[in-house]
């Protein structure tokens, strides 16, 4: 057990803190963290990402624009909700960390080791926009084709194995990918939607 | 004579005190002391309480038999002080001054002529779960409730009754004490003022289900550990692992098992964090080369007693983890594992232990007790709110009932609680 000694003399920036209080979904509840741990040790991925919710919340308290606006912590939540239903102080831990993700994407901030997550994003709306269903087939092929050629190849022949496993039991159909019957209607929804968010 | 106080009448200066652990035996000796009748009620076959069931207590780590007859002298000595075992009430009615208290007495089959020969226990094959050890182990069904039991008196629990050993027990005592046909019975008390002193019950660890506290015997409560470590408990005061009699030698203390959490209690227990320093005490007290890890959120080593958080502190085989865990799992070896995040230095840990203890928090009695018709303020939590003197109620509350206390604390307010109630008779006569 090594914490540091609190240093009297640091001055810490409030402004960033009073930011996410105010504008991220939740953020006002984030001040009645307690720092118990509980978030980040329940978390089934806790260790993939860089810092966890409980030390990404004493960032934010501490300052640290920079690096909580480029942390992948956000990035790397898959909304299990374990967090939300263990901490005993009822801050919705998930709410704050999606909406930290789309602020970080609305200000220009790119999370460091987020390609992946950007890649994977990208293909599953590509296929939701285009058939209003999700392809596996085609959702993981534009994926991995979004890293190159070589990789591409690289990572369909790891999973092929698998891929054929899944028809072979009929869990992935072959031929034209399912789709919606109204697809120029979901377009229109989706665009709406678009310019709706855009007015701010 | 009227019960709802507004027609004239003699007015009681009864005080009733309705539970007999450390907080009500002292409300009802201060009262008794300054030369009021007091009757003291308790629902079980023994006084003492919570503290009876402690190995060690604070401020000075006594023995609870210290403390305890100490005051059962008192109690003997005061005729003014009437104690009735077995007893609840059931219903309150009238006011200040009048109050009519319906009182439960459940039947203990045995009477004052009982000389704790035990001659009974020998004669009964009946077992049941023993209270006193939160059962985790087995009494005879005709015992004493414990070995400084108030009244030194044995009890038969209805279970022999129910195997028909009644006359086999009756026949085996030799001073005539075992009366099977006793029923439970029902009378009025007419009383001046009210102390509720029903005390607390442990936080039920079954509604902490990340902690798995079902899924295996090592994992254990706090007030089991006190049973544990007494000399008098299921282990005859070895610290060992309850699924196979081993050394318990590598120990958590799991500090905030529902306290300070909205899911669960939302408020401090205060008792919990020097209850958890005392039980590595224990352990380190019992094996050299015991290893025990305390998770903690902050401690809050409460009233004068930091310097024993520091002589804790000190003991290198003492480790705190800044850490509330995240959960509990049992291991392919039947051992519990911790998992959770360590927050000062943001290291991910799933550690194995022999014995895991729940510091799981105390919860007033009267949540899940007593419903009288009047004059009682139950708070957010269920903790019993007095009702002040200028409310002119008569109705007060003292020890646990009252709040998260400790001991000390629960003395104290059982003393301010039985000057209230001297006041309040006085001012009705």
């Amino acid at each position: 057990m090594t914490a540091p000694l609190p240093n009297p003399g640091k001055k810490y920036d409030l402004d960033f803190a009073r930011w996410v209080y105010d504008n991220v979904n939740g953020g006002d509840k984030m001040a009645l963290c307690m720092q118990c741990g509980v978030c980040s040790g329940s978390c089934p991925i806790g260790t993939n990402m860089d810092h966890g919710p409980r030390k990404l919340f004493m960032m934010i308290r501490a300052g640290m624009q920079e690096a909580v606006m480029t942390s992948n912590t956000p990035a790397n939540c898959t909304s299990c909700y374990r967090c939300v239903v263990r901490c005993p102080r009822s801050v919705p831990v998930t709410y704050i960390l999606q909406d930290l993700l789309a602020k970080q994407a609305e200000l220009g901030y790119r999370a460091k080791d987020s390609n992946e997550n950007i890649a994977f994003a990208k293909s599953f709306w590509w296929s939701a926009r285009a058939f209003g269903r999700t392809d596996e087939r085609l959702v993981t092929a534009k994926y991995y084709w979004s890293f190159g050629p070589a990789e591409f190849w690289k990572r369909s022949m790891e999973n092929l194995k698998i891929a054929l496993g899944f028809i072979k039991k009929g869990r992935m159909h072959i031929g034209m990918p399912h789709s919606v019957k109204d697809k120029k209607g979901l377009k229109a929804i989706l665009d709406k939607a678009r310019e709706i968010e855009s007015r701010g | 004579m009227p019960v709802d106080g507004k027609e004239a009448g003699p007015a009681s200066q009864t005080i009733l005190v309705v539970g007999g652990g450390i907080a009500g035996i002292s409300a009802a000796l201060e009262a008794a002391e300054t030369g009021h009748d007091v009757v003291l009620l308790e629902k079980g076959p023994s006084l003492g309480g919570r503290v009876s069931k402690l190995n060690r207590y604070f401020p000075k780590l006594c023995h609870p038999t210290c403390g305890l007859e100490i005051n059962y002298q008192r109690i003997r000595k005061n005729p003014r002080l009437k104690v009735l075992t077995m007893c609840e009430p059931t219903n309150v009615a009238g006011s200040r001054g009048a109050f009519t208290v319906t009182v439960k007495r459940h039947p203990r089959f045995v009477n004052e002529k009982c000389t704790s020969c035990g001659d009974c226990a020998a004669a009964t094959e009946t077992m049941v779960p023993n209270p006193f050890n939160y059962g985790l182990d087995k009494v005879k069904a005709a015992y004493l409730p414990n070995e400084h039991a108030m009244p030194m008196r044995y009890v038969i629990a209805p279970e022999a009754i129910a195997e028909g050993e009644g006359d086999k027990l009756k026949a085996a005592c030799k001073y005539g004490a075992v009366e099977p046909e006793q029923q439970e019975e029902t009378f009025d008390l007419n009383v001046g003022a009210i102390i509720w002193a029903t005390g607390w019950q442990p936080y039920d660890p079954n509604n902490l289900d990340v902690y798995s506290y079902s899924h295996s015997p090592d994992i254990i409560t706090n007030v089991e550990m006190e049973r544990l470590a007494a000399h008098d408990g299921p282990t005859q005061g070895k610290i060992v692992r309850p699924s196979n009699g081993e050394p318990a030698k590598k120990v958590a203390l799991i500090q905030c098992a529902g306290s300070r959490d909205n899911n669960h209690l939302a408020y401090c227990s205060r008792i919990c964090c020097l209850g958890s320093l005392k039980h590595a005490a224990y352990v380190r007290e019992q094996y050299a080369d015991a290893e025990v890890d305390i998770y903690y959120i902050d401690i809050r080593a409460h009233d004068k007693l930091e310097s024993f958080y520091q002589k804790v502190k000190a003991d290198p085989q003492v480790r705190f983890v800044k850490s509330k865990p995240g959960h509990i799992r049992v291991g392919e070896d039947g051992r519990p594992f911790i998992h959770g995040e360590r927050t000062i230095d943001r290291e991910v840990y799933d550690e194995p232990y022999d014995l895991i203890v729940l510091a799981t928090g105390m919860q007033p009695s009267a949540v899940a007790g007593y419903t009288p018709q009047v004059g009682l303020v139950k708070d957010d939590y269920g903790f019993v709110v007095p009702k002040e003197l200028e409310d002119n109620e008569g109705i007060f509350s003292c020890g646990v009932a009252a709040g998260p206390l400790d001991v000390s604390l629960s003395v104290q307010s059982a003393t301010a609680a039985a000057l209230k109630a001297v006041q309040a008779v006085r001012q009705s006569a």
